[in-house]
């Protein structure tokens, strides 16, 4: 068996009293796309934080490739590392958030250029190139130089997503990207989402959109109460779920 | 039972009753439009007041018209307009740089930062520019020399002495520039926070490392926000560098107390510096709304202007 490509192992996080994981695994292999589901509060975006460091985990480790996040071997020994070299490790998972957090003062094209530009010691012709192609897969190519406020939520969201593939991630992260959207403008993301699946990124995604989830995931992941309560293909999960709480909380959302 | 008496029912209004049609306008119906008698009354009074006013800027022959035009474009007079400015432009950008570096230390989560910047704000914030001023001016008294060397030890490469390196003007522009740092420090402390936070997560999660995040992406959205309180300071900036003619600093209104000293020519002469000030303050205005219109091609945020003024006693924001 492979060792998976991102691992998140014994993951504990506590604000003050409030335990939000108590001691969360996941695994995912290359090319796979894995589904968070659960109530909201199970803990399910803190895991999802906790992956890129974006929340320091109290306890557990994360690895991506083998390499754990946020430390350094040295001898038999784990040191953080410094910002710089977090920032090195971040570039390599994308992440695509709730509340899209597109740079408001530049147009899309500059903020699918801006992390390249100054982070990669990569040709400005060649960012800016790129960063067209990325614009035209997910659709806004004629959108390039228009501003985050001038565009839709959905539109927002697809530069958001082409601005996290513009630095070429292992991993993309998706934190609940549709639930900020009108529901008419949910599909549009979900579109580019699924054919992003479909050219094989390794994807973890934490959403509400079942029937979403049942498609394109390879695994779900139901959580509850800061537990993964159960990991399985959709078909084991949504028609066969094994545990009382997985079924209570799907006749609830289905 | 008819739909009218259902709403007579709820209303409880007799609307059923009516036996002819309501009558309705046309297109000939006169109308009367309310009057306003007060206005006339209010407007006439001002009026009056204008007249009087004019009547003494015209009239009265202590005005010297004649003489406000001999001094306008005085040679002391353009000089002292020209420090005016310079004073004006070093203190407002000594002052932005010093606000900028206090608001992110006043926001790092170094404690010792924090609390150095807050006690920098509280203190310049809390001596009046013109205490200030004086202060600066007689620091001689205080340290005579300034001295380059390791601290705590003989060691000493270079002395200066105190009192040629603080000149009226130096101290002058220490006293502006000080203070104007506490309040920028302020308000770009509002602006930065009125970033949202989720553009430096994103930032974070892109692998942008800190230091970039801020030059990039959080000040220049902050500064973006704080332009308009910006151009509020640097009018009330022109208008007290006035205070600097206590120091000897011939600035524009130094210099028109010097002529009128010599002549008593007094109130001329303070017309002449009115007339420059209000010349400046128009033009900054007129830059600060052609700045303002094209980085804003929507406001962003409303910041709250009140409380930026720096030379205006306001509320100490904690």
């Amino acid at each position: 068996m492979t060792w998976p490509l991102l691992k998140a192992s014994n993951i504990h996080k506590a604000y003050g009293d409030n335990e939000v994981l108590k001691g969360v695994d996941l695994e995912v292999h290359k090319g796979e796309v894995q589904c968070v589901i659960g109530p909201s509060g199970s803990g399910k975006s803190t895991l999802l934080r906790c992956l890129n460091r974006l929340e320091v985990p109290d306890q557990g480790y994360v690895y991506l490739d083998g390499e754990p996040i946020g430390f350094g071997w040295v001898g038999d020994d784990l040191c953080e590392l410094r910002p710089a070299a977090l920032a090195r490790q971040r570039e390599r998972m994308g992440m695509v958030f709730q509340s899209f957090n597109l740079f408001g003062h530049l147009t899309a094209l500059e903020n699918v250029t801006l992390a390249p530009r100054l982070v990669n010691a990569e040709p400005e012709r060649q960012v800016v190139a790129r960063a067209r192609e990325l614009l035209a897969r997910v659709g806004l190519a004629d959108k390039a130089d228009h501003r985050p406020d001038q565009l839709s939520g959905g539109q927002q969201q697809r530069v958001a997503i082409a601005r996290a593939l513009a630095m070429q991630p292992e991993v993309m992260l998706f934190d609940e990207p549709t639930s900020a959207l009108d529901p008419e403008l949910v599909g549009e993301v979900l579109g580019v989402m699924s054919e992003l699946a479909r050219d094989g990124m390794t994807m973890v995604i934490v959403t509400h959109e079942m029937s979403f989830a049942a498609d394109v995931s390879d695994k779900v992941v139901f959580m509850d109460g800061g537990q993964v309560v159960e990991v399985g293909t959709p078909d084991q999960v949504f028609r066969h779920a094994q545990h009382a709480r997985t079924a209570s909380f799907l006749t609830r959302v289905l | 039972m008819s739909s009218a008496t259902f709403d007579d029912s709820v209303t409880g209004k007799v609307t059923g009753a009516r036996s002819e049609p309501p009558r309705l306008a046309t297109a000939e119906t006169k109308v009367h439009r309310l009057k306003h008698p007060s206005w006339w009354v209010g407007g006439a009074a001002v009026l009056i007041l204008i007249g009087t006013f004019l009547r003494l800027l015209f009239t009265n022959e202590n005005m010297k018209w004649d003489v406000v035009g001999d001094y306008l474009f005085h040679g002391e007079i353009l000089h002292g307009l020209w420090v005016t400015i310079k004073l004006t432009a070093l203190a407002m950008v000594i002052g932005l740089g010093l606000g900028i570096v206090l608001a992110i230390m006043r926001l790092s989560k170094n404690p010792l930062f924090q609390s150095v910047s807050w006690l920098w704000i509280w203190f310049f914030r809390g001596v009046p520019p013109l205490v200030q001023m004086v202060f600066w001016f007689n620091l001689a008294t205080l340290i005579p020399e300034v001295r380059l060397g390791i601290p705590f030890t003989d060691v000493v490469w270079h002395t200066w002495d105190m009192n040629s390196l603080m000149t009226s003007f130096a101290a002058a522009i220490l006293g502006l520039a000080l203070t104007e740092s506490a309040y920028a420090a302020e308000m770009i402390r509002a602006g930065i926070m009125a970033v949202p936070r989720g553009q430096v997560e994103a930032a974070a999660a892109l692998g942008i490392p800190g230091r970039k995040v801020m030059q990039r992406i959080v000040l220049p959205q902050a500064l973006r926000i704080v332009i308009p309180p910006i151009g509020n300071d640097l009018i009330s900036m022109l208008k007290f560098t006035s205070l600097v003619s206590v120091l000897a600093t011939p600035d524009l209104l130094y210099s028109a107390q010097m002529i009128y000293s010599r002549n008593y020519q007094t109130i001329p002469l303070l017309i002449v510096a009115t007339l420059w000030y209000l010349v400046l303050t128009t033009l900054f205005t007129v830059v600060q709304q052609s700045v303002e219109r094209k980085v804003h091609h929507k406001p962003l945020l409303q910041v709250n202007r009140l409380g930026f003024n720096p030379f205006r006693s306001g509320k100490v924001v904690p």
